[in-house]
């Protein structure tokens, strides 16, 4: 392996503890591109006891049977975490307090014990009765909003949007206010509140966030959300907006409040929504390569993208020549199929917009579901090639049948992705550690380990893996330990803090960051190639956090051709 | 179905300060009243839902500042106005003589598309002072303005006592609600593959 080793003095900060990541190194000396990391290259950040929301929810850590149903009376029955039953703990007055920083996006809460969170999430919108009254809507961690530029309700993610119709005035006002000083307000902070504001031409989206997300990742949300709308209606809605400002876009977006919560519901547990990348469907390279033999050829007749997904991960794609799909648009097609339960129980022919394609036009998508998670959509410029389509989708299911690949991917689906528990023990550069490990590297079955015992002997405990060049990344299975979806939103944020501090422009590109609070060890090293983020068990030293660092970036080289889509299709950037 | 949809219509209130905006709005909807006035800074915002002919709505109500020092505001808030409510006080010429400048104001920054039909709804309030005896705005008068602005509908109310405010507030949605009735069919464009491919492959917004 070709790696060079960068070396620069050792930074380590023990105190006091900075709250941003503002000591993390910048990369001028970046002039060597390293594989290989090494201990002194790594900057520490220590935060003892810093974060008091933090230990005290530690404190207070939530079982699957706590209670969690929310009312407007008290605080009884307003703690979030897991489990729908609401036969309440006793609560002790010191509780309070914890309790209403717990309460929290109460949406979530049905969420416990499975890695993939969507299998467990009850879509569909909540708490319709709520207004801006109501305490428990007030108790909210995170409400999205969006309005028109006249301030009419457009969406709102909890309570009735026509009841909230006053507050989404006010909002409106605030915008407004600021835009007749010939500005425009981004976020403004009220207590622990942030307000982050996104003006879209004639739609305006509002977070009103209590989860202390950093503002580049809410505002990314809101563009997220901004481009679901267009998925569903195209920028063509400008238009109504500009002949008649009184125009109303809900009935437009109506029967669509599904789509809108389950993307919002995807920021606690999509890493894809802040990466922007897509992630892969592990799957041994010959099922891949049968695959995306089989759409390439349909792309040929005139399909402009074939995209064949299992949940929201990618089997396999491919572009009509020059065509390139950008992963938002992959994350927000998705979303917006599994979503829309009409499209599970039949084939469906339907007009999309990708934004990042193109967003003023619509494309029309022919989406079938092959089983209960895997589905393929096809996507043309023509509004009358269902016909072909269909056809089209009768070829690829036939090859798809006899090349085993959906047996394939129900298998794998079982199996699970990389876990931390089978990471090779021993990395040495240019050394393959396949040999070493318990199952050849061309069979899906190393992906199936018992990890009773314990999880991860390393101390790792999760880690995601960033191809830049690739556009995807790679997740690793949840440890035992973190299986509620509490647990994992909150791991999830903590990268999120991550990346958004290395791609802080203001502070200047780093290179690696070492973290450490009361729930974990993070370590983010970020190359040219690619960007590793990685949990530690909190008491894990830098050392030896590093040098498993180094071999996760093997393993990942090592299994490349499983769990990435490589070289495939014509992608253009 | 769109008979049974649910349909939202944003009424702005206007009219010089001191003139019972506020207190108009909250004795529809909260059937509240004070005496004591307090000047809405910038704009205060209430929801009402109503029923009328079968059909659910919301109306969302724009209660603006009077003061002068709040009308850069006016072109935003104005947009998209379903109807739009001139009050004046009827113990105040001046108020009433304001009427056809907010009416302007209001068609200049709101420029709806159909100005000469627009939804206006004139009220003259505080008719219960002195019991009528410090009224200078007669009613003739008031009536004689609103035909000459296209007939627009006029209502004489005390937010204090309550009277007219309900009938009043029943026009403004009647008549809101018939400004909003035109629909189109929403036909986007479909992309042209040969040429927006190609504007792909070249560069990419991202």
């Amino acid at each position: 392996m070709d790696s060079s080793i960068s070396s620069a003095s050792d930074h380590e900060s023990h105190s006091p503890p900075p709250k941003h990541f503002s000591h993390a190194e910048p990369s001028e000396n970046g002039g060597t591109i390293t594989d290989q990391l090494e201990p002194g290259e790594v900057q520490v950040i220590i935060e003892p006891g810093s974060d008091a929301a933090a230990g005290r929810r530690t404190g207070l850590e939530l079982g699957p049977e706590a209670p969690s149903s929310p009312s407007s009376s008290g605080y009884v029955g307003e703690r979030g975490s897991s489990g729908s039953d609401t036969s309440g703990s006793p609560i002790i007055p010191i509780a309070r307090e914890i309790e209403e920083e717990m309460s929290n996006e109460v949406d979530d809460i049905t969420l416990h014990g499975f890695s993939d969170s969507q299998t467990t999430w009850i879509p569909g919108k909540r708490h319709v009765d709520e207004d801006d009254a109501s305490i428990s809507w007030r108790k909210r961690k995170k409400h999205f909003f969006v309005l028109s530029h006249s301030g009419k309700p457009i969406y709102s993610r909890y309570g009735d949007k026509y009841k909230l119709a006053g507050f989404s005035a006010t909002l409106h006002a605030v915008i407004s206010f600021v835009e007749s000083r010939g500005d425009s307000v981004k976020w403004l902070r009220a207590g622990k509140h942030q307000v982050v504001f996104l003006v879209k031409g004639p739609i305006y989206l509002v977070c009103i966030s209590c989860t202390e997300e950093p503002y580049e990742s809410l505002r990314g949300q809101l563009e997220l959300i901004y481009g679901q709308i267009l998925v569903i209606l195209t920028k063509s809605v400008n238009r109504c907006f500009e002949k008649n400002p009184k125009f109303d876009m809900t009935p437009l977006l109506g029967g669509t409040d599904i789509v809108f919560s389950s993307l919002i519901h995807s920021f606690g547990w999509n890493p894809a929504t802040f990466l922007h990348a897509y992630t892969c469907l592990p799957l041994a390279y010959a099922t891949r390569q049968a695959a995306g033999a089989i759409l390439q050829d349909i792309a040929y007749s005139g399909v402009l993208f074939a995209i064949l997904m299992c949940r929201h991960k990618v089997i396999s794609l491919v572009g009509a020549q020059k065509a390139s799909l950008h992963p938002d648009d992959i994350l927000l097609l998705a979303n917006f199929v599994m979503s829309s339960e009409s499209f599970r129980t039949s084939e469906s022919f339907s007009p999309v917009c990708l934004p990042r394609y193109s967003p003023s036009a619509f494309l029309y998508a022919y989406i079938h579901y092959f089983d209960a998670d895997t589905y393929l959509m096809l996507l043309t410029s023509s509004s009358d090639a269902f016909y072909h389509l269909k056809e089209c989708r009768v070829r690829i299911e036939m090859v798809l049948l006899r090349s085993n690949v959906l047996s394939e991917v129900q298998r794998s689906l079982l199996d699970g992705g990389m876990h931390v528990g089978d990471l090779p023990p021993i990395a040495q550069s240019g050394l393959s550690q396949l040999g070493m490990h318990r199952h050849p590297s061309d069979s899906p079955e190393r992906f199936l380990e018992p990890n009773s015992a314990i999880d991860s002997p390393s101390g790792l405990w999760h880690f995601i893996y960033f191809s830049i060049f690739l556009d995807q990344y790679v997740s690793s299975e949840f440890p035992s330990f973190i299986k509620t979806h509490q647990q994992q939103k909150r791991l999830y944020r903590a990268y999120q803090k991550l990346y958004a501090s290395m791609h802080d422009n203001g502070i200047g590109h780093h290179k690696t960051q070492f973290r450490r609070d009361e729930n974990y060890v993070l370590l983010c090293w970020v190359t040219q190639d690619f960007e590793l983020y990685a949990a530690f068990d909190p008491l894990a030293d830098k050392a030896s956090a590093i040098k498993t660092c180094n071999r996760v970036v093997q393993w990942i080289k090592d299994v490349e051709n499983e769990i990435f889509l490589l070289g495939a299709s014509p992608f253009s950037w | 179905m769109p008979s049974r949809r649910r349909t939202l219509l944003k009424v702005i209130i206007l009219g010089d300060s001191g003139v019972g905006k506020t207190s108009l709005m909250n004795q529809y909807v909260n059937k509240k009243f004070s005496n004591q006035y307090k000047a809405t800074i910038g704009a205060d915002f209430l929801t009402k839902e109503v029923q009328f002919e079968d059909r659910l709505f919301t109306l969302q109500i724009w209660d603006t500042a009077g003061q002068e020092r709040f009308q850069s505001l006016g072109v935003a808030f104005y947009r998209g106005a379903d109807c739009c409510v001139l009050v004046y006080d009827v113990n105040s010429m001046k108020s009433f003589d304001n009427l056809n400048n907010w009416r302007e104001e209001f068609l200049i920054q709101a420029s709806p598309s159909d100005p000469e039909n627009f939804p206006f709804v004139v009220i003259g309030n505080k008719v219960d002072i002195d019991g009528g005896n410090s009224r200078v705005v007669s009613e003739k008068k008031a009536r004689a303005w609103c035909a000459s602005k296209g007939n627009i509908p006029y209502f004489e109310t005390s937010a204090k006592e309550g009277i007219n405010v309900e009938e009043a507030f029943q026009c403004i949605a009647k008549n809101a609600l018939k400004s909003g009735e035109e629909e189109e069919l929403y036909l986007p464009d479909t992309i042209d593959v040969g040429t927006s491919s190609q504007q792909r492959a070249t560069g990419c917004e991202c």
